[in-house]
């Protein structure tokens, strides 16, 4: 089988994640982005993964020059190859190292690099390289905060008002924006998902086959939610 | 959401099925999306390829691509949820207690 087509929309929505990652964030330079991206990379093609509770700056994995820091590329490994170990505890010891808002842009970052590297092996095709980061300073932006009581980080006031996934990522709305518009190409739109008879087109998935294979990825890599 | 799709469609979800990732799913080429979806979350690059070719030949390259693509989103979606602490509200978690006991991921983790 050569390439598959890949449809328009869900092409282009992988084009601009890799770029939004390759672009200055609201927390991270795009050099910091690009290199967090890569150790998350790293972590999913790992062949010998290191244990959950080793850092991946403990190993020689990566390279000696880093511009982000120790502890964002140990939570980034974690985030991209063992995700269901995290606790609390965990999250919130990266949190007081790297920052909240940070961590949540680095989850992001994270989230949307196993979306594409996953695809690309689903269908049989390499991985794009990132492009070259761009110059800028992070925004440092925020909305108004509040606690959640449904997820460990801060969200947009008011907090709980959505589902936890979908509040999750937005204390930082450019992250927000990338995430949802992957989801919107890759399963539904938000807008359809109380429609139980969508289908994206004629002869598609129907909405039961989508959910079938979303439950037993989402079981095989032992998240709960 | 595969029960809840499900009964709303009126087809019948069969979990045990899914969790077993082998069985009767009840939905049409569930056989043939069930061994995708798990070689898609699995190391295996030889079953994954067969796995992919199967449901190309037993539907068409469109449809692998829309599977392949919802099993990339739920690598985004279960990172997002397990980085973040997502969780349940009590009574949503009420209401699946059997999809959750028939799952098996009641003791997991990111249980929170």
């Amino acid at each position: 089988m050569g390439n598959p087509v890949i449809r328009d929309d869900l092409a282009e929505a992988h084009r601009l994640a890799w770029e939004h990652i390759a672009s200055p964030g609201t927390w991270w330079t795009a050099a910091q982005r690009v290199e967090l991206a890569r150790t998350v990379e790293l972590a999913i093609d790992d062949d010998e993964p290191l244990p959950p509770w080793v850092g991946v700056t403990a190993s020689d994995r990566l390279p000696a020059e880093r511009v982000a820091p120790d502890a964002a590329h140990d939570i980034a490994y974690r985030i991209g190859r063992h995700a269901g170990t995290i606790t609390e505890d965990i999250a919130r010891a990266a949190m007081e190292q790297i920052g909240e808002l940070p961590y949540v842009e680095l989850c992001a970052i994270a989230s949307s690099v196993g979306a594409v590297v996953h695809f690309c092996r689903n269908i049989g095709i390499e991985v794009p390289d990132f492009p070259e980061p761009t110059e800028g300073e992070p925004t440092r932006r925020h909305p108004e905060l509040a606690t959640a009581e449904l997820n460990w980080v801060p969200v947009a006031a008011p907090a709980d008002a959505w589902a936890a996934v979908v509040q999750a990522y937005t204390a930082v709305p450019a992250e927000q924006t990338n995430t949802w518009r992957m989801a919107d190409a890759q399963y539904m739109p938000v807008a359809e998902m109380i429609h139980p008879d969508w289908m994206r087109r004629p002869g598609g998935l129907s909405r039961p086959q989508t959910e079938l294979v979303a439950a037993r990825v989402a079981q095989l890599r032992e998240c709960f939610y | 959401m595969l029960s809840w799709s499900s009964a709303q469609t009126g087809d019948t979800a069969d979990l045990t099925a899914v969790a077993a990732g082998a069985g009767d799913t009840h939905h049409d080429h569930g056989d043939a999306l069930l061994r995708f979806a798990t070689a898609c979350a699995e190391r295996d690059d030889d079953e994954l390829a067969a796995a992919r070719q199967a449901l190309v030949d037993e539907t068409d390259e469109a449809f692998m691509v829309d599977a392949a693509a919802v099993a990339g989103n739920f690598e985004m979606m279960t990172r997002l949820a397990d980085a973040t602490g997502a969780r349940l509200p009590e009574p949503v978690l009420e209401e699946r207690a059997q999809a959750i006991g028939v799952m098996g991921v009641g003791g997991l983790t990111s249980r929170r």
